[in-house]
């Protein structure tokens, strides 16, 4: 095809994607991929998880070749064999986990691999200074990136992509690790970028941040475009049908199963870091049998802390911790989870799984003392392959048997796997942080299910989820944690993700009934 | 290309192979060498039952398995075939030997072919290549410096090859094998053991001067011996486990600064003064072992050789299956084996962490204060200035090698050991025998290569595979 402009005089389309596809063996990632982004607009490209997203961007970043189809930027047919292909191209982008050095400071951060550029002295301090002035992006060239909070890291990613000449900017999952306040001012900035010329691709799953700013939205489903729309046009009810092909699932108690008998007591629990900081402040908190207790709070506020302590992999400062009336502070781990607590770790690679591991291992992992997975010093095989089975059976685990290692599993059943794994033996408590984080729709509305029949059969639960919607929905009772503290209670049947998005980053439940820490005063 | 043909009975195919390797190695006896028609009949036998029986493994008939795990199968049973003839042929006669040998071949074929996983196939395949590279490696060396390669090989070939010559190899084959388990004990959780050959050494000694300074009872000698060194070693990697856990120094640096002092220690003991007589004019060592604490040799006439056996080699056997035992069916080596794989996700499922460091570190010192027990009890029974050193070095090649898995581990020192008694013979050639130590150099580095590149190779070839399945089944559901 030619590189001209389809209609006119128009300037050509800053990206043209045509027919993309790329297969993984076994495996259409993408197939037939048409996009037309428009200079100078916000394009957004939403899909559930694993709908193809990610391997799309990688596509257009260089990261790997079509298998079949055509690239255009600008109207020129471009070969991208790398990412400093796409840089050479205009083509930059902002990963969804930072890649910044915290010892460093934002301008070594920007400068550093691009020192061709302008040097690492007063020139590069010059043009941050410019470039952070023109899109009104705040960013202080001298400050140390470890001083940053996350919406000023995110900033500095994306000076960092304008410094290297892009033009085109993607961004992956931006606001995954936002609060709505941090969302509102990053949007902001994208319009700003949008103002001065620049073309933004913007990849999300969540639709009313994509009706919000993108002036064209393309939706993935299974790996192909499935339609392309105006936000002024749509809803977000319509979006999610496109999406996932039907209804997204909706995070939701129906009735109440709270008892009053107390399963998981904490009582002034504070946690310092080995530095001296104190991460987890005077945290009283109980949890009764069939209850969800939500904890909502920007990451890093301390939630990560709590639950360590609580599982006793981080020492106690002071403050107890009681399972069921017995008091369990400062016990090892394996004795906590014997005792009855189950624990979903908020990363799934880093804590919930032996990645290289066979799956029916991986049911041992944190089992190992108890059947069916152990008599005495001995690993049961046969007991352990055999309760694998079972939970592969019954939490709907796609897997095409127990001997693969689960690093071939999708995230998805990756996860469900670990939740069917603390699910068993009947504990009194399940920890769990994240517990939908990555995961598709099927398997989060399948852990969502699960979660809810286990508290209905008494299961007392400890919940902390960036997602303010799984919070809300989920919980019986919600928490706001805010540099270690709990600092408000809020009412799940009645707050807004808005009013809870302020609690957190400490601005108080504004307007919210039933706001303040009413606590129980222990 | 299977299908066509009607399955029969697995019986029926293992015994119509086995009967055909026999038959033609008897034939092909007459005109080729024995060895060489052992393999033709196995690998004949194994065409057949390729063609006849279908393997049980999940990913049969794709391109991997026919390009990959079938020649490793091939290569494996004509191999085993070989190996086991060579090694009949000390009881019966050739024909007879090598015709059975094939059968053995045969039926290892047979079930290779069924079940050898793509796995297992890619590390066999791993090592092939890692050999051809070293082998090219040491060709260009060796002609460089004027030496016809293929000569060389066939003079060590030959040489190595000798009944006493595998009485050696198997002995300090032995030894290695114990230092190469120590090693990987500690590489099983990503420790770094480096004062293996400290730890040895100062156990020997004072094992050896415990041994000599009384007389025991039979039985009750050898196992005071061997619970001393075992106690020292452990002792001795112990306080690099401490120092660990409960200062954070690094296992590496300790340890090798523990190997200084150890020598320093040995140094200092082993003096007429203190645990040390005069042995011969110029040599000193500890008191000699009496009678009643040595190990009695397995005499290798059957070979052909007037050697023995080092006893011990019982003892680096059982080592052997208790580290297998411990790390694949104990819940003590899941621990181990999950912390050295993720050490955030063993805390998480409650491991104690620390624990697990002394406790294998301790582990790995005490297999460490094995290694010169076979040499002491079995051969030298004291210990002296000439007592063998640097072992422990070796050890890591060796776990490196092996892959920390106890048999591969047994065939690495088999292999170190077999290259460093053959080289013997290049002396006499006016070959430096040095060469043979750039084979093990090379062929450690490209191990570690290729096998780190295989690997990730097939962990992305398993995650196809699932994913591959997954779209078949969701296919057939729909």
């Amino acid at each position: 095809m030619s590189g001209a402009p389809p209609d006119g005089g128009e300037a050509p389309p800053a990206v043209q994607l045509r027919g993309i596809t790329k297969r993984f063996p076994g495996v259409v990632a993408n197939h037939d991929i048409d996009i037309t982004v428009a200079p100078g607009t916000v394009h957004a490209i939403v899909g559930e998880n694993g709908a193809g997203k990610s391997t799309l961007m990688k596509t257009l970043y260089g990261m790997h070749r079509p298998d079949e189809g055509t690239i255009a930027v600008n109207g020129e047919p471009v070969r991208l064999n790398s990412p400093s292909d796409a840089i050479a191209h205009g083509i930059g982008m902002v990963h969804q986990h930072f890649m910044l050095a915290d010892n460093l400071t934002v301008l070594e951060n920007v400068v550093l691999g691009a020192e061709k550029q302008a040097g690492i002295g007063r020139a590069a301090r010059a043009r941050i200074t410019a470039l952070s002035e023109q899109y009104g992006l705040g960013v202080e060239p001298d400050r140390l990136m470890e001083e940053l909070g996350v919406g000023q890291r995110q900033r500095v990613e994306i000076l960092k992509v304008l410094y290297r000449g892009a033009r085109i900017v993607i961004l992956d999952e931006p606001t995954a690790v936002l609060v709505p306040q941090e969302v509102d001012e990053l949007f902001d900035n994208l319009r700003e970028l949008k103002r001065e010329g620049l073309t933004v691709i913007f990849i999300s799953h969540k639709l009313d941040e994509v009706l919000s700013v993108a002036d064209t939205i393309t939706v993935i489903r299974r790996g192909t475009t499935v339609a392309t729309v105006d936000p002024a046009t749509t809803t977000a009810r319509e979006l999610a049908t496109l999406m996932v092909g039907g209804e997204l699932p909706v995070p939701e108690l129906r009735e109440s199963t709270v008892t009053d008998r107390p399963m998981l007591t904490v009582r002034g629990l504070s946690v310092r870091e080995p530095g001296g900081r104190r991460v987890v402040d005077d945290v009283t908190l109980t949890i009764r049998q069939g209850e969800i207790v939500g904890i909502a709070g920007v990451e890093g506020n301390g939630q990560s802390e709590l639950i360590e302590a609580v599982m006793g992999m981080r020492p106690v400062e002071s403050g107890t911790v009681e399972l069921d009336g017995a008091d369990i502070t400062g016990r090892p781990t394996l004795a906590i989870r014997e005792a009855g607590v189950g624990y979903v770790p908020e990363d799934r690679h880093r804590h919930g799984v032996l990645l290289e591991s066979p799956l029916w291992e991986n049911r041992i992992l944190g089992h190992q003392g108890r059947p069916p997975n152990a008599r005495g010093p001995w690993i049961d095989r046969k007991g352990a392959r055999a309760d694998t089975e079972r939970i592969v059976a019954e939490y709907d685990v796609r897997t095409p048997g127990i001997d693969v290692i689960a690093d071939a599993l999708s995230g998805g059943n990756q996860q469900k796997l670990i939740v069917g794994r603390e699910m068993s033996g009947r504990p009194k408590v399940l920890v769990a942080a994240h517990p939908t984080r990555g995961v598709d729709v099927g398997a989060q509305a399948a852990i969502w299910g699960h979660l809810r029949r286990a508290r209905r059969e008494g299961l007392a639960v400890l919940l902390v989820s960036a997602d303010l919607d799984e919070l809300i929905g989920m919980s019986d009772t919600l928490h706001v944690i805010l540099r270690g503290r709990l600092v408000a209670q809020a009412d799940p049947m009645t707050v807004t993700p808005e009013q809870l998005g302020s609690a957190m980053t400490g601005a108080g439940l504004e307007g919210a009934p039933g706001a303040a820490e009413g606590e129980d005063g222990a | 290309m299977t299908s066509r043909l009607p399955s029969l009975p697995a019986w029926v195919v293992v015994a119509g192979a086995a009967v055909l390797a026999a038959a033609v190695t008897l034939l092909a006896d007459m005109g080729l060498l024995a060895p060489a028609a052992a393999a033709l009949g196995v690998a004949l036998a194994f065409a057949v039952t390729a063609l006849l029986s279908r393997p049980a493994t999940e990913d049969a008939g794709t391109r991997v398995h026919r390009f990959v795990v079938v020649p490793a199968a091939l290569v494996l049973s004509v191999l085993a075939g070989v190996v086991v003839g060579g090694v009949l042929d000390w009881w019966f006669v050739e024909p007879a030997a090598y015709a059975m040998g094939a059968v053995v071949g045969a039926v290892a074929g047979f079930l290779l072919h069924r079940r050898l996983g793509t796995q297992l196939a890619l590390a066999f395949g791993a090592v092939a290549a890692a050999g051809v590279l070293a082998l090219a490696a040491t060709s260009l060396v060796l002609a460089i410096s004027g030496v016809a390669p293929l000569h060389a090989f066939g003079q060590m070939l030959e040489f190595g090859l000798q009944p006493n010559s595998l009485v050696i190899v198997v002995n300090s084959a032995t030894t290695l094998y114990l230092s190469g388990v120590a090693v990987a004990i500690g590489f099983k959780m990503k420790l770094f053991n480096i004062g293996v050959d400290g730890q040895y050494r100062l156990a020997a000694l004072l094992a050896a001067a415990v041994g000599g300074a009384w007389v025991l009872p039979p039985v009750v000698h050898q196992v005071v011996v061997i619970l001393v060194a075992v106690a020292v070693g452990g002792f001795w990697a112990g306080i690099a486990g401490y120092l660990k856990v409960a200062r954070g120094v690094s296992e590496v640096i300790s340890t090798i600064m523990l190997n200084a002092v150890a020598t320093g220690i040995t140094a200092y003991l082993l003096n007429t003064d203190r645990l040390a007589v005069q042995i011969s004019t110029n040599n000193i060592g500890t008191h000699p072992i009496p009678e009643s604490g040595w190990v009695p040799g397995i005499p290798a006439g059957f070979m052909g050789s007037d050697r023995d056996i080092y006893g011990l080699v019982l003892l680096a056997v059982a080592v052997g299956v208790g580290y297998w035992l411990m790390l694949n069916r104990t819940r003590f080596g899941f621990d181990l084996r999950a912390t050295g794989q993720s050490p955030t996700a063993a805390l998480a499922s409650g491991v104690n962490i620390r624990r697990m460091v002394l406790l294998s570190m301790v582990l790995s010192g005490m297999v460490a204060g094995l290694v010169g027990i076979p040499q002491l009890l079995g051969q030298s029974h004291y210990y002296a200035l000439d007592f063998p050193a640097g072992l422990g070095f070796t050890g890591i090649a060796i776990a490196l090698l092996g892959r920390n898995h106890p048999a591969g581990i047994a065939f690495a020192a088999l292999f170190w050991a077999f290259l460093d008694q053959s080289a013997q013979i290049l002396d006499f050639e006016g070959i430096p025998k040095e060469i043979a130590v750039v084979t093990q150099a090379t062929i450690v580095l490209t191990v570690v290569v290729v096998y780190e590149v295989v690997h990730r190779w097939g962990l992305r070839y398993q995650q196809q595979q699932v994913g591959r399945e997954l779209a078949r089944e969701g296919a057939e559901a729909r």
